[in-house]
């Protein structure tokens, strides 16, 4: 047997220092940065062009940062969603379908004509956080019935939701007069406001104040307290007498509504029509920014915006530079890990050992 | 190696002056051992006592930190379980180390590793039945270790570890997952492998098991040896457990609570079943029945259903069969919320476990079964007033280096059952289910919850002890029940002497 000199191992740090944690953070985002913009200079984009297309043309001039703030609307709310489910570590990798569900529960409020006209706009909003909540409740039923993992459920029905989509789209929901398949437009008054910035819309306000809620939620709320215990360790928590099946159903079906409701969001803010590409790597982009938030509702805002520059920065650079859709992936990954990495080393370090002799 | 003096031949393995301290708690204090070629030894002790720790130096997993290993009179020097094996030492853990889903003959070359001569499933098959043939034990190489039963797997355990060479054999409590046939069959076949030249270290509680089926045999208490290397014919059944309780110290260390003798029954319980998580009988026909005022002890060795008793008492597993009351109100089926609110609380066998969350605050530890009850309002938590309760529980317990906002975690066990004690003795406990309180606490820890016992029945509550530590149990019971093979199977008033208690225990009706 080959007997090494050293020995390897890694020790648990007692305390999380606070300015370990902050250092920790930035050391791993900066490093994520550098190895991104190395990737991007590989990749044949100039060097002397990298600031202004990852920097000024995404967060500084106005159309830009229009851009970037209206994409941040419905990230704010997957990031949301992801991290209220994994509060109650909950693994929700269907966003996708509730944000699908709750876009086509917004475009059906609007195609029925459902309610009065002056309430046809919450009514949709309503209606999409509603469907969402509804395509989670079957992986949620499973789960706490039969202890099937969420899992696998959740993220197939991403895809029943979609073919479900596309079946509205081809057959009853198609606008006649478009050779695409897309619904109708909906109408003026269902509509969120523009802000007169670029297409930013009211539904800013809505993110902002969805997130204001949910932080309170969970910070400051029974259920929330609930919830962090069940995440934490829930056989003390059912021990404890806290309700864990009901805590759970609700904080779940608070992510789907989520999610549900970015749908909706992007239907009456953005898009003003049901159409086959809202929404895609919505499931992915919730759960870094619920992670790179380390679960904390306030940190989700500069956590979505800054994810919505890169995404912003990355069309910029198809576009000029002809770059694939895989390096912008591969650039949000770089800047993922590196930063889990850091995570990491904020909670363990290595301890070397000369082996005795 | 230097002449000898016939007389005197080197043991086969001898261990000398082992001591081991975690911190500042001494485990082993000079602990030494003989074990001869051939020979049954059993060790015998109570928990805590040190037998595991002693095992886990001879095979490696702990490096003891005073004195040494000598095997054949040379010294063995072993640092790690590799060096162990080699050494020709294996051991059997009460929880086999099989992977269910390999086959018996899987297994063993996932444990060879690659080694000479157990290198192809046809050289391993081999070794294996060759083994069993030896030492008359019957096994199938081919079978899923997932479809045998816990004798099988018992005994392809033990084949695999003498295939791989161990000629010192340690056997941890073999019988205690064993049916009473099964048992005999087990002890038969110990006898039959000390004489095909093997050595072998028996663990276990059981006296029976002593003097019918071992050579010699050595007794541990607290961390050191009370009588080593004795033949085991040169004592009585009697001599035996007093060495293993030690001699109680009388009077003054009893202290039973002030008696409310006649107070009402906060406990009823009426032929509780319970069956364990993996299908086997947990708890089977438990009456017991507990009085305001008293504190219950409920002795017995581990693993007698002492779980499934505390688990099925709080609501975490159902009862199958009988009634349970609590303060005059039926809670057989009643949800764990309901039953705390009747003034249940517990504290748990394993504190990290189902006691306290080590990731969040001792605050919110502490506020984890109130805030249900809208005891800091139902919408929004009232975080100060949580805040000023910790502190004061701090104070009250005066719980050393805790703050509120501290993670649980980085207290000390005795520092984190004091949180508990703080949360589960609050106004409103009925019946306190005290489950191993002391366990792993130092002596000034376990006089702190041995205190709030008593506090609790002399304040008109009741408490529940099952305890593994008779001691515990005779110092603080008002009645005493003995619990063996999920049945109460006897009972005896507060003051009975450790003998009485622990023969009922030994299984002696």
């Amino acid at each position: 047997m080959i007997a090494l000199p050293y020995t390897f191992a890694l020790q648990r740090r007692l305390t999380l220092s606070g300015r370990r944690g902050v250092g920790t953070f930035v050391g791993g985002l900066a490093a994520g940065i550098l190895l991104g913009l190395a990737l991007l200079v590989w990749a044949g984009v100039p060097t002397e062009s990298l600031l202004d297309d990852l920097f000024v043309q995404v967060f500084i001039s106005p159309q830009g940062l229009a851009q970037t703030l209206t994409l941040t609307v419905p990230l704010i709310l997957v990031g949301l969603s992801s991290a209220v489910a994994m509060r109650v570590k909950f693994w929700n990798i269907g966003i996708e379908g509730q944000l699908w569900l709750g876009a086509i529960g917004a475009t059906a409020v609007s195609l029925y004509g459902v309610g009065p006209e002056a309430l046809r706009l919450p009514l949709m909003l309503l209606a999409s956080a509603l469907f969402g909540a509804a395509w989670i409740a079957l992986p949620l039923v499973l789960r706490l019935r039969l202890q099937v993992s969420e899992l696998v459920v959740t993220l197939l029905l991403s895809n029943i939701a979609y073919l479900l989509l596309q079946h509205l789209l081809f057959g009853a929901w198609r606008d006649p007069a478009n050779s695409f398949p897309m619904s109708m437009q909906i109408g003026g008054d269902e509509r969120l406001a523009l802000l007169g910035f670029g297409n930013l819309h009211s539904g800013l306000f809505i993110a902002l104040a969805v997130t204001l809620l949910v932080a309170m939620l969970s910070e400051r709320s029974r259920l929330g307290f609930h919830a962090a215990a069940i995440g934490a360790n829930p056989q003390v928590a059912r021990a404890a007498g806290i309700p864990v099946g009901l805590t759970l159903a609700i904080m779940v079906l608070l992510s789907g509504a989520l999610s549900g409701l970015a749908g909706g969001l992007i239907i009456t803010g953005s898009e003003y029509r049901l159409t086959q590409n809202i929404g895609w790597n919505m499931t992915f982009s919730g759960i870094v920014i619920a992670f790179v938030a380390r679960f904390k509702p306030l940190w989700i805002l500069p956590t979505a915006f800054a994810l919505a520059g890169l995404y912003n920065a990355g069309s910029t650079l198809k576009v000029f530079y002809g770059l694939s859709d895989a390096v912008v992936v591969l650039l949000q990954g770089l800047i993922l890990m590196s930063l889990l990495v850091a995570q990491f080393f904020a909670h363990y370090r290595i301890d070397m050992k000369k082996e005795p002799r | 190696m230097t002449a000898m003096p016939a007389a005197s031949a080197p043991v086969f393995l001898e261990l000398r002056g082992l001591s081991k301290r975690f911190g500042e708690r001494t485990v082993l204090d000079g602990v030494g051992l003989h074990l001869e070629r051939g020979e049954v030894h059993a060790l015998l002790g109570e928990n805590g006592a040190g037998k595991s720790t002693l095992m886990n130096i001879l095979t490696g997993v702990y490096l003891a930190d005073d004195g040494e290993i000598r095997l054949q009179g040379e010294r063995l020097a072993i640092r790690r379980p590799a060096d162990a094996s080699a050494a020709g030492i294996g051991m059997v853990h009460q929880h086999f180390r099989l992977v269910e889903r390999f086959s018996v003959v899987e297994n063993l070359l996932l444990a060879a590793g690659g080694r000479k001569g157990l290198r192809s499933a046809s050289e391993a098959s081999a070794a294996l039945l060759r083994t069993a043939e030896q030492i008359g034990l019957r096994i199938d190489p081919q079978a899923q270790v997932a479809d045998l039963s816990v004798a099988e797997r018992q005994r392809t355990e033990i084949c695999k570890v003498l295939a791989l060479g161990a000629r010192i054999l340690i056997l941890d409590e073999p019988t205690a997952v064993l049916t009473d046939r099964e048992a005999g069959d087990m002890l038969s076949a110990i006898r039959r492998m000390a004489d095909t030249g093997l050595s072998i270290v028996l663990i276990t509680h059981k006296l029976r098991e002593v003097i019918g089926h071992s050579h010699r045999l050595t007794v541990m208490r607290q961390g050191r040896t009370v009588a080593a290397n004795l033949p085991t014919t040169s004592l009585s059944m009697e001599e035996i457990a007093r060495l293993m309780v030690g001699e109680q110290k009388a009077g003054p260390e009893r202290a039973p609570s002030t008696l409310i003798s006649n107070g009402a029954d906060l406990l009823i319980a009426h032929q509780l079943c319970v069956s364990r998580a993996d299908g086997g009988v947990g708890i089977d026909g438990v009456s017991l029945r507990v009085r305001a005022g008293e504190v219950l002890g409920v002795a017995g060795v581990g693993g007698n259903g002492q779980q499934q008793l505390a688990d099925a008492l709080l609501g975490s597993l159902p009862i199958e069969a009988g009634n349970l009351s609590l303060d005059g109100a039926e809670v057989t089926h009643a949800s764990i919320a309901r039953r705390r609110d009747l003034g249940l609380r517990i504290i748990p066998s394993d504190r990290m476990a189902s006691g306290l969350i080590g990731e969040l605050s001792v605050a919110d530890n502490l506020a984890l079964t109130r805030v249900r009850g809208g005891h800091y309002r139902s919408g929004w938590l009232n975080r100060a007033r949580m805040r000023a309760d910790a502190l004061a529980a701090i104070a009250r317990q005066a719980i050393a280096g805790a703050t509120p906002e501290l993670r649980t975690s980085l207290l000390s066990g005795g520092n984190a059952q004091k949180v508990l004690l703080a949360r589960e003795l609050d106004s409103g406990v009925r019946l306190l289910v005290a489950h191993s309180p002391t366990r792993g606490l130092d002596v000034k820890a376990c006089a702190v919850v041995h205190q709030a016992i008593r506090e609790v029945a002399a304040s008109g509550a009741a408490c529940l002890l099952i305890s593994e530590d008779l001691e515990e149990i005779l110092a603080l019971s008002d009645r005493i029940a003995v619990m063996s093979a999920g049945r109460i199977t006897g009972e005896c008033p507060g003051g009975s002497s450790a003998e009485e208690v622990g023969r009922l225990m030994l299984g002696h009706a």
